[in-house]
């Protein structure tokens, strides 16, 4: 398990706007200044959340990403991977612990901020969550027309999209015509349409075919490339081995390092990463590992993890 | 969100929703319809009760046989009381000829005898003439030789008074009646266009909108609702009313001493922007109870 590290500290008055909305004074994407590019983008400390009293969902959960990395986050099913992500983009609440988006602790956000905080992500899902008798531009421009972006910007920013997930020239098509891969396409678009700071993916090759679910994973790394940065949760073991991203394990509520970003597993990695004795998650890795044997599934590929 | 965008996001919604908005806003039309012809005939029911309490008018009947040159001196004594303004004679021929002038119904009165009416002097009072002194002079007038009754419209005026009272009583529920009409059509129209644009909502949310943002739309879509729908209700009321006062004018006209009249355009402007801040509250209201954003 990931120990925690020294608090970050959230900005301080001067960095912030008085009177401003959280997260107004954030730039998104590869416009973040040097300042900020040196700071962890997200930062999980001792989260625990419930649904049912006696058995935690997370329970002291930690985890830091840094701004531009590539994150896989996978587990059994139950173990929390949604509700990890439901926390970030504070669709669930927190019961203990922190979670800094850019310094900020969104954990303790109000209602009227949430909105804010959400124009700073993208989100995708397995289910697509598009509008299907929209067109496609239209699915695509929701993020700007919140924003209130003028029609000549939207239009230009849509094209772009468009052609950063090859749907280049459909913009005018009903979104529910097209294939699954497609539609999953489109709220990609609309994911990475404002240039947000993070990708928040979930299981969103879930309803795709192993192709499909390779192309939309490519996608991804051609949009984390841009240096935004992406947190996908899947339980495709078949992705989690063709990529050599960084993979963190949720499982039994808590959030292991499975494989740092690539390059095979290395304790002392981590551990200088997070500046403290991090400990490598292997049993549980092993465990989950075990689970997924007696369920029938693909192993996660642990060879790199040390035993 | 700026109204502008919220119109255009509430213009989307209402065309994919067009079945359902024009069932609703066609419930909603009828009941304006009937919220508009109670507040016309409250006009001009106002107008005839305002014209009579302000005519301080009289009418003398002369007694069969009173020689016109009898009735010229009646006139003239009249005529010179502190608090008359005019007198006009009018022969029995006379009263007959303005009687089928102003009733409009030309050749059915032709069988009219020519001493159908009798001779009279009609008398208008100085503003300001309360109605005792009015009745003072009507009982001196009364008791003159050659004078066969005195009509001060007194009791037509209290009865026409209480006609308009609850005239305005009948107003006003209808206009109660037209809110809850609203209140419960635009309500439940709203609530049904939320639960067809669930999807659409969440994916709003998820992209960083507002529970304004997201409510905008909804209360444009309410807003326009009551206002399209009395807006319409007072053009069928006005095609209706014109259609109908060439008849109907004249004899009303004869009847009343005063000619029918449509609403005053302040008059409908309110109505048609009194629908339209109905629809947005009632969307209001549906919002708060079946929109948890």
């Amino acid at each position: 398990m990931i120990t925690r590290g020294p608090r970050p500290q959230p900005p301080t008055a001067a960095q912030e706007p008085t009177g401003a909305r959280p997260f107004s004074f954030f730039r998104a994407g590869n416009r973040v200044d040097a300042a900020g590019r040196e700071k962890p983008i997200l930062v999980l400390e001792d989260v625990y959340k419930y649904f049912d009293r006696d058995r935690p969902v997370l329970r002291g959960a930690n985890l830091t990403i840094d701004r531009g990395e590539f994150v896989f986050v996978t587990g059994p099913s139950g173990a929390g991977k949604s509700t990890v992500l439901q926390l970030i983009y504070r669709k669930l609440t927190v019961d203990d612990g922190r979670i800094l988006f850019c310094g900020r602790d969104i954990a303790r956000l109000t209602g009227d901020s949430i909105p804010f905080l959400r124009r700073n992500l993208g989100i995708v899902f397995q289910d697509f969550k598009v509008v299907p008798h929209w067109t496609v531009a239209e699915n695509v421009a929701v993020p700007l027309e919140i924003l209130s972006m003028p029609q000549k910007v939207v239009r230009a920013r849509i094209a772009e999209a468009l052609e950063r997930v090859g749907l280049a020239g459909r913009g005018g098509h009903r979104t529910g015509t097209l294939s699954g891969g497609e539609q999953q396409r489109v709220a990609v678009a609309r994911a990475i349409v404002t240039e947000p700071a993070l990708v928040l993916a979930d299981e969103p090759t879930g309803n795709l075919d192993p192709q499909l679910a390779l192309d939309i994973l490519t996608l991804f790394e051609e949009i984390n490339a841009s240096g935004i940065t992406v947190v996908f949760a899947t339980h495709d073991h078949s992705l989690l081995e063709a990529r050599p991203h960084r993979l963190v394990v949720i499982d039994e509520g808590r959030v292991f390092e499975a494989r740092s970003g690539g390059e095979v597993w290395a304790g002392s990695h981590a551990a200088a990463r997070t500046g403290t004795n991090a400990t490598p998650s292997s049993q549980a890795v092993h465990g989950l590992a075990a689970r997924e044997a007696l369920d029938g599934a693909d192993l996660v590929s642990l060879q790199h993890v040390p035993g | 969100m700026d109204l502008y965008t919220a119109f255009l996001r509430a213009r989307r919604g209402m065309r994919e929703d067009a079945k359902l908005y024009v069932v609703a806003s066609s419930s909603l039309v009828v009941a304006f319809l009937c919220l508009a012809a109670a507040v016309l005939a409250m006009t001009n029911l106002s107008a005839v009760s305002e014209r009579w309490s302000r005519s301080g008018r009289m009418t003398i009947y002369l007694r069969d046989g009173v020689s016109e040159a009898d009735a010229q001196r009646l006139r003239e004594t009249l005529a010179a009381l502190p608090e008359v303004e005019s007198a006009v004679s009018l022969s029995s021929a006379e009263a007959r000829a303005q009687f089928t002038r102003d009733a409009d119904l030309g050749g059915e009165l032709a069988g009219l005898a020519a001493d159908a009416f009798p001779a009279s002097v009609e008398l208008t009072l100085r503003l300001g003439t309360s109605g005792e002194r009015a009745e003072e002079i009507a009982a001196r007038i009364g008791r003159v030789s050659g004078v066969e009754g005195v009509e001060t419209y007194r009791a037509f005026f209290a009865r026409l008074t209480s006609l308009v009272a609850a005239g305005q009583t009948a107003a006003l529920c209808a206009a109660l009646l037209v809110l809850v009409c609203v209140l419960a059509v635009v309500g439940n129209t709203i609530r049904l266009a939320v639960a067809g644009r669930r999807d659409e909502i969440e994916v709003l949310k998820l992209c960083g909108a507002t529970d304004g943002y997201v409510r905008g739309p909804f209360l444009v879509e309410g807003g326009l609702q009551g206002f399209v729908a009395a807006l319409l209700a007072l053009a069928l009321l006005g095609a209706a009313f014109f259609a109908l006062r060439g008849p109907l004018d004249g004899t009303v006209a004869a009847l009343t001493g005063v000619r029918v009249a449509f609403l005053a355009p302040g008059v409908a402007l309110a109505i048609a922007f009194g629908g339209g801040v109905a629809g947005v509250l009632a969307s209001a209201v549906s919002l708060r109870r079946y929109l948890a954003v």
